[in-house]
């Protein structure tokens, strides 16, 4: 099996930190979503990985926008970078990046779930025949991602996938699960366009999404509830993989 | 009941020069012995660019060797993908012939559209079209074998009035199936009069419910070609004396394979499409594992792991339900030792073939 390569120590250093396990779940209601997926192109692809995850073959860019209008957090707009992995024979989504527009949003998403959020302006925003988001950090645009000519799907038709943050816990640097559930009430499938995408802004520069798979844009609840497994980044997932009390 | 071989062609990392060749050559092997031994069908599966999975993406040359080593083995193309970008449905035509030739009227012919986004993406395949080229395909293969000039006009492919040469040795035509991996495909299969060639473990119960279904749709099908009411399952086969050490190797088989197959990208992780129902291809499913027998052994329901008298019980189970045939996977990635695989397949026909009836095709 494949296995990721990244260099542990050099992960734990950057990862942000989460004090507690013990947070409140989390209801967002009538969240607009973008996602628009990529390959990934380049020899190396399992340097993104920690060896206690494997890749995909391909392994998929996800970015992922979410626009909260109201809610507990108030309202935000989030952009994360998600690439599609393994862990054990699980589908996963290992977390690159995200910036969240909206401070107490930022903040509170860090805190109870390890989203490692910067702030930032993000925008997503839709138009008659595509959806358009960007994320602009200190002026500079780091990402511009659309959608275009979406078009309607059944809400079944969508999947998605629990993501994995790296952190540091109060068991030591993990990846942190995180189970969003999705109560899709719109669903539509556009064409991918990655416009622009400062990969070092993401903090990693040799990330290169090449290939447009999907776009998915939707409209729906969102639940992030508490967290209940950690996996150790170092091994695999059947012997790493700790529930959280 | 019939017995198949079933190949993925899986190799282990790391890929060094020889390794693929090994697997190659250990199939060939284990096909010749199963031929001596009197099994009825070698399949082979077509895959592209999953690597470790399987590394057959020319099952038609493998089963060309296959055919020039044997003398009574079936020959089972399980199964081309009929989609254009892959195998435009002419050439299917032609290189089914020529094996159907070359095996002396051997040849059976599965269809399929590709489960993963790994094959459809590196073909650039539009997945919300594969069901609709699939049909086309099946369609236009009889006609192409049996019309001696033929021209077509179709949503995937047209071609003006040409002979479509040579045409194969079985009159009128090889049977043809299609491989079932979502629930519904089985009734795909029975409204065209086509085999179903089960590659999704299904539980005993789900399994029964799709056969029965299957025979009681394909009595008023539109047949499209020769009818083939045939179901085949697949499964995995690890034959030893001591059942202990029958269930530790079958079962590090099983684990790998399953986990092998967790690994591939489904095509509805990537794209979202009602297209693809299913993320489910050839890992046992929840049933088995539910289903699993209170014997301690840790071996999923109905698995021919075990010692001979174990598996003819679950092969009697599945001759119950209505099954017509049983193709085994030997091997995962080369886990059993070449010596292993073979002693198991001898073992399988001098205790367990003796218990069957020989099937005959409907």
């Amino acid at each position: 099996m494949l296995l990721g390569t990244a260099d542990v120590e050099a992960l734990a250093r950057r990862a942000p930190r989460l004090e507690s396990f013990a947070t409140e779940p989390l209801s967002l209601p009538g969240v607009e979503l973008l996602q628009a997926t990529f390959e990934l192109e380049g020899q190396r692809i399992e340097s993104f990985f920690p060896p206690g995850l494997h890749p995909t073959l391909p392994v998929l860019a996800i970015f992922a926008f979410w626009r909260a209008t109201e809610g507990p957090l108030g309202a935000f707009t989030l952009a994360q970078l998600r690439l599609s992995c393994r862990s054990g024979a699980r589908p996963r989504q290992l977390l690159v990046a995200s910036f969240v527009d909206g401070e107490r949003a930022c903040a509170a998403l860090n805190a109870r779930f390890a989203f490692g959020a910067r702030p930032a302006i993000v925008q997503l925003e839709r138009f008659y025949d595509r959806v358009d988001a960007r994320v602009c950090v200190a002026g500079v645009k780091i990402v511009d991602v659309h959608a275009k000519a979406p078009l309607p799907l059944a809400t079944s038709d969508l999947q998605f996938f629990a993501s994995v943050h790296p952190a540091q816990t109060p068991k030591g640097f993990r990846l942190v699960q995180v189970d969003a559930e999705y109560a899709i009430t719109r669903a539509e499938r556009g064409r991918p366009v990655l416009d622009a995408f400062d990969a070092a802004a993401f903090g990693a520069p040799a990330l290169r999404p090449a290939y447009p798979v999907a776009a998915i844009v939707a409209l729906g609840d969102i639940a992030l509830p508490r967290v209940r497994y950690v996996v150790r980044p170092d091994v695999l997932a059947f012997e790493g993989t700790e529930t959280v009390s | 009941m019939r017995f198949g071989i079933f190949y993925e062609l899986s190799v282990p990392r790391p890929f060094t020069p020889g390794v693929e060749r090994q697997v190659y050559e250990n199939a060939l092997e284990q096909v010749r012995l199963a031929d001596e031994l009197g099994f009825d069908t070698v399949w082979a599966v077509e895959h592209h660019f999953l690597e470790e999975y399987s590394h057959c993406s020319a099952p038609e040359l493998f089963l060309t060797a296959c055919a020039m080593q044997t003398k009574r083995i079936r020959v089972g193309h399980g199964a081309v993908v009929c989609v254009p970008a892959m195998n435009h449905p002419v050439r299917v035509a032609e290189r089914a012939a020529v094996l159907d030739i070359l095996s002396g009227g051997r040849l059976e012919l599965g269809t399929a559209r590709s489960s993963t986004w790994t094959e459809l993406g590196g073909f650039e395949i539009d997945p919300d079209t594969t069901k609709q080229t699939w049909d086309e395909y099946i369609r236009v293969l009889p006609r192409m074998w049996t019309e001696e000039r033929m021209s077509w006009r179709g949503t995937c492919f047209s071609m003006p009035e040409r002979a479509v040469l040579p045409k194969p040795v079985q009159k009128p035509h090889p049977p043809l199936w299609v491989t079932v991996t979502s629930p519904g495909t089985e009734l795909d299969a029975a409204e065209r009069g086509i085999g179903c060639l089960g590659v999704a473990a299904a539980s005993y119960a789900e399994q029964e419910r799709r056969t029965r279904e299957y025979h009681r749709r394909i009595q008023s099908c539109t047949p499209v070609g020769a009818v083939n009411e045939n179901i085949a399952t697949l499964n995995f086969l690890y034959c030893h004396e001591d059942p202990a050490e029958a269930a530790r190797t079958g079962l590090a088989m099983l684990g790998l394979f399953g986990l092998a197959n967790a690994h591939l990208l489904f095509t509805r992780e990537a794209y979202p499409t009602r297209a693809y129902g299913s993320l489910a291809n050839l890992a046992p499913g929840p049933g088995r594992r539910e289903g699993s027998p209170a014997d301690g052994s840790g071996i999923p329901e109905g698995m021919a792991i075990g010692e001979p008298d174990r598996i003819i019980r679950a092969i009697k189970e599945w001759e119950s339900i209505g099954v017509d045939g049983v193709n085994f996977l030997l091997n995962a990635a080369e886990t059993i030792p070449q010596e292993k695989v073979l002693a198991s397949l001898r073992l399988f026909a001098r205790e367990v073939m003796p218990a069957f009836a020989k099937g005959k095709r409907r």
